[in-house]
C-alpha cells in the first residue's frame, strides 16, 4: 500500500513531539543531571527544525510504501500486544500456548484454509516448542517466569 | 616461557579440551538467543564451575565468552536480530545475504572471522598485555567523551539516504539512553512517575524491540519467511567455505584492520564489543572501493564485525588481568571468578600464578580455535532450521523467544512491553526513513558521552571556562582531531555526490549508485 505522506516533514515533526515530551515536564532536576539532556534536546529541535524547513524546501521522498497487508500489519501488532497482556493476565505458560496457536493459525491460512485435521496436528508440535523453551528458561536458566494475576 | 609450556600441557588433557569445547557450545547457543547476552551466559553458567578447579573453571568461562559473542552472529545473519549487542554491525551486511540466499557464506564468514579475531586478541593478550594496560588508564572522563564523539561520526555511514535523520535517530537514541537514574547526580529523569523506568530503558530492550519486531511485522504483514528457500548452495558447503577463506586471507587489510580496531577499543574500559564492531564496520566502508555496496550484503561488513568482535573477548582482558579493571560487562563476571580463586589482578598474576593465568589466556585461543568445527556445524544446522521453518511456526517462535528473552533480562514484564512498544514505533520510523541502526548507536554512546562529559565539567568547575577542560589533555586533542577527521571522510563523499562533482567524476558509477540508494530507501 502507498501513503502519501512528507518524510521529512513526518520526521521533523516526530523529533519535535519527542523533544517537546522531554522538555514540557522538566521536574527541579539538578545541573548535573540535566545538563546533557538539556543539551541534547536543543540539538534535536534545531536538527527537527531543520528537516521542516527541507520539507518545504527540497523534500525527499514523498510517499512510503508498506508491504504486504495493512490489515495483516495491524493485526499482527494487536496481537503482539494483546499476547503480552495476557501473560499477565493468564501467566506466561497458558497465555503463549493461546497466542501462538491463534498466531500461527492467521498466518497459515494467508495461504491456504487450515483445516481442523491440520490444526490437531500442530497442537504436539507448538507443546513440545512451548515446553523447552519453558523448561530451559525456568529449570536451566532459572528465570521465574509470570504466572498470571488471575491464579494468584 | 616454562609457565606457559607447563599451561599448555594443563590444557591438552581430555579433560581439558571437553571443558573448552562444551562451553563455546553452551557459549554459542546462549549466544543465539535473541537478549541472552554473553554477560548472561557466564552468570548462568557460573554456578557449574564452583566444583571445577581454578584453572578448569576460568578456562570454561573464557571458552563460554568467546562462544557467545560469536553465538551473536547466527541470529543476526538468519533472523536480522543481533544475538548480543556485539552483533548489531553483523546484522547490517550478514541479512541481506542470507536474504540473497547466501546465508551459509556469511555465517561461514562470520566463523572464519571470528576464528582469526579470537586468535588474534589472545596473541595480543600474551605478548603486549603491560604495555596495552598502560595506555588504559590514559583514557579519563574528557578522553571517553571524544571517543563517544568519535563513534557517534559513525551516524553518518549508518544513515541510509539522509544524514538530517542519520542524526535525528542518533539524538533519540541518545535522549532514550538518558531516562531513568541520572549516572552522575543520581536523579531519576523523565520516567513519568513510573517507579519501574527507573532503571531506564536497557540497550537488549530497544535493541530487540527495534531489530526484531519491525521485522516480525514486516514478515507477518507480507506472509513470508525470514530466508528464501534457495537451499542449495555453490559447490557445497566446503565450496561456500572455501570461498570464503579465499575471500577473506587473499584480501587480509580488512580482517588485520578489523582486529587492531577491535584490539585498540577492548583495552578501553566500558566501551565493549558493541563499539568495537561498530567502529570496526564502519571503517570497513570507508577504506572499501564500493562503500555503496555495504548494507546490501557486502561480505566484508560482516567479516570487519564479527574478527573485532571476539578480538575484543580477550583484548578486554588486559585491563582486567592488569589492573583489575573490566574492559566490557561479561569481564566483571570472570573478575569475581578470579577474585573467587583468590587470584588478584596485577603482574602477580603473571608470575606468581603464571600458570593458572597462561591457561586461562591459551584456553580462549583453544576456545577460538574449536569455534571453527563448532560453528560450522551449528551454522548449517540453524540455518536449515530457518529455512525449512514454516513461517507461519518461525513467526510465533522468533515472538516467544523475544519475549522470553527481554523478559529475563531483568525480570520485567514492563521492559516485555517497552520491547513491543519500541519495536511497533520501529516499524513506522522505518518508513518515514529514521532506521534502527542509528537510534541503537545513539543509546549505546549516550551513556559513555554523558558519563564523560559531565565527569569533565565536574573536574575543571572551578575552571574560568569549564569545558576546556574537554579539550586540556593532549591525548583529548589528538581524539579531537580524529573526530574532525572522521567527520571529514564520512560526510565528504556526500558532499561531493549532492554537489555534483561525483557525477562529473564518474556518471556510470554514481548512477548506479542512486539507484541502489533509492531501492535501499524502500522499507
Amino acid at each position: 500500500m502507498i501513503v502519501r505522506l512528507n518524510t521529512d516533514l513526518a520526521a521533523g515533526i516526530l523529533g519535535l513531539a519527542f523533544a517537546a515530551i522531554l522538555w514540557l515536564p522538566r521536574e527541579e532536576l539538578g545541573r548535573l543531571s540535566i545538563i546533557f539532556p538539556r543539551a541534547m534536546i536543543i540539538i534535536t529541535v534545531l536538527l527537527a527544525l531543520t528537516l521542516v524547513i527541507k520539507a518545504f524546501v527540497k523534500p525527499a521522498e514523498r510517499q512510503v510504501e508498506i508491504e504486504g497487508s495493512p490489515l495483516r500489519l495491524i493485526i499482527a501488532i494487536a496481537v503482539l500486544f494483546a499476547w503480552w497482556y495476557a501473560i499477565g493476565i493468564l501467566g506466561f505458560l497458558l497465555a503463549t500456548a493461546i497466542a501462538f496457536f491463534g498466531f500461527t493459525w492467521f498466518l497459515a491460512r494467508i495461504e491456504t484454509p487450515v483445516s481442523a485435521r491440520r490444526l490437531a496436528m500442530w497442537v504436539p508440535i507448538m507443546a513440545l516448542l512451548i515446553g523447552v523453551f519453558y523448561l530451559a528458561f525456568t529449570e536451566i536458566l532459572s528465570v521465574r517466569l509470570p504466572t498470571g494475576s488471575l491464579w494468584s | 616461557m616454562e609457565m606457559l609450556v607447563e599451561a599448555l600441557m594443563s590444557i591438552l588433557t581430555f579433560k581439558g579440551l571437553i571443558t573448552i569445547l562444551v562451553g563455546v557450545t553452551a557459549g554459542l547457543f546462549i549466544g543465539a538467543l535473541p537478549g541472552l547476552t554473553a554477560t548472561m551466559a557466564l552468570a548462568v553458567l557460573l554456578p557449574f564451575t564452583f566444583t571445577m578447579d581454578a584453572l578448569q573453571g576460568l578456562m570454561a568461562l573464557g571458552a563460554v565468552y568467546m562462544g557467545a559473542i560469536y553465538g551473536g552472529a547466527f541470529t543476526a545473519i538468519l533472523i536480522n536480530t543481533p544475538g548480543t549487542p556485539s552483533s548489531i554491525a553483523t546484522c547490517f551486511d550478514g541479512y541481506p545475504m542470507a536474504r540473497q540466499g547466501r546465508a551459509y557464506e556469511a555465517l561461514a564468514a562470520a566463523t572464519i572471522a571470528s576464528v582469526v579475531g579470537g586468535i588474534v586478541g589472545v596473541s595480543f593478550l600474551l605478548l603486549l598485555a603491560p604495555p596495552l594496560a598502560r595506555l588504559a588508564v590514559v583514557f579519563g572522563p574528557a578522553e571517553m567523551f571524544w571517543v563517544a564523539m568519535l563513534g557517534l561520526t559513525l551516524v553518518a555511514s549508518l544513515s541510509s539516504g539522509s544524514l538530517l535523520k542519520g542524526l535525528m535517530g542518533g539524538c533519540i537514541g541518545i535522549l532514550l539512553s538518558t531516562i531513568g537514574v541520572s549516572p552522575i547526580g543520581g536523579e531519576t529523569r523523565f520516567i513519568y512517575g513510573i517507579p519501574a523506568l527507573q532503571g531506564g530503558i536497557t540497550l537488549i530492550v530497544a535493541l530487540i524491540g527495534l531489530f526484531v519486531v519491525p521485522e516480525v511485522l514486516s514478515m507477518a504483514a507480507q506472509g513470508r519467511g525470514a530466508l528464501p528457500e534457495s537451499g542449495k548452495l555453490e559447490g557445497g558447503v566446503g565450496g561456500a567455505i572455501r570461498k570464503m577463506g579465499r575471500h577473506i586471507f587473499l584480501k587480509p587489510v580488512n580482517l588485520i584492520r578489523s582486529c587492531i580496531i577491535g584490539q585498540i577499543i577492548a583495552i578501553i574500559p566500558g566501551a565493549g564489543g558493541n563499539v568495537t564492531s561498530l567502529v570496526a564496520y564502519n571503517e570497513a566502508k570507508r577504506f572499501s572501493g564500493k562503500p555503496e555496496s555495504f548494507g546490501k550484503g557486502n561480505v566484508d561488513g560482516v567479516v570487519a564485525s564479527e574478527s573485532s568482535n571476539n578480538v575484543m573477548v580477550a583484548g578486554s582482558m588486559v585491563p582486567l588481568l592488569t589492573l583489575g579493571i573490566p574492559g566490557a560487562p561479561p569481564d566483571a563476571i570472570i573478575l569475581g571468578v578470579l577474585l573467587m580463586h583468590g587470584l588478584r589482578p596485577g603482574l602477580d598474576l603473571f608470575t606468581e600464578t603464571g600458570v593458572l593465568t597462561n591457561g586461562f589466556i591459551l584456553s580462549m585461543g583453544f576456545a577460538a580455535l574449536f569455534l571453527l568445527p563448532v560453528g560450522l556445524l551449528g551454522g548449517r544446522l540453524i540455518h536449515r532450521v530457518v529455512v525449512k521453518t514454516p513461517y507461519y511456526f518461525l513467526l510465533p517462535s522468533i515472538t516467544m523467544v523475544t519475549i522470553l528473552g527481554t523478559y529475563a533480562l531483568r525480570n520485567s514484564f514492563l521492559d516485555v512491553g517497552l520491547m513491543l512498544l519500541l519495536g511497533t514505533l520501529g516499524y513506522f520510523l522505518r518508513l518515514i526513513g529514521l532506521y534502527a541502526a542509528p537510534i541503537v548507536l545513539g543509546m549505546i554512546l549516550g551513556i559513555i558521552a554523558e558519563k564523560g562529559y559531565v565527569q569533565t565539567m565536574l573536574i575543571s568547575i572551578a575552571d574560568p571556562i569549564p569545558w576546556l577542560g574537554l579539550v586540556e589533555n593532549p591525548l583529548s586533542k589528538v581524539l579531537v582531531v580524529l573526530v574532525v577527521l572522521s567527520a571529514a571522510t564520512s560526510l565528504l563523499p556526500a558532499w561531493l555526490e549532492r554537489s555534483g562533482r561525483m557525477a562529473k567524476a564518474n556518471p556510470d558509477k554514481t548512477g548506479s549508485d542512486k539507484g541502489s540508494r533509492e531501492e535501499e530507501s524502500k522499507p
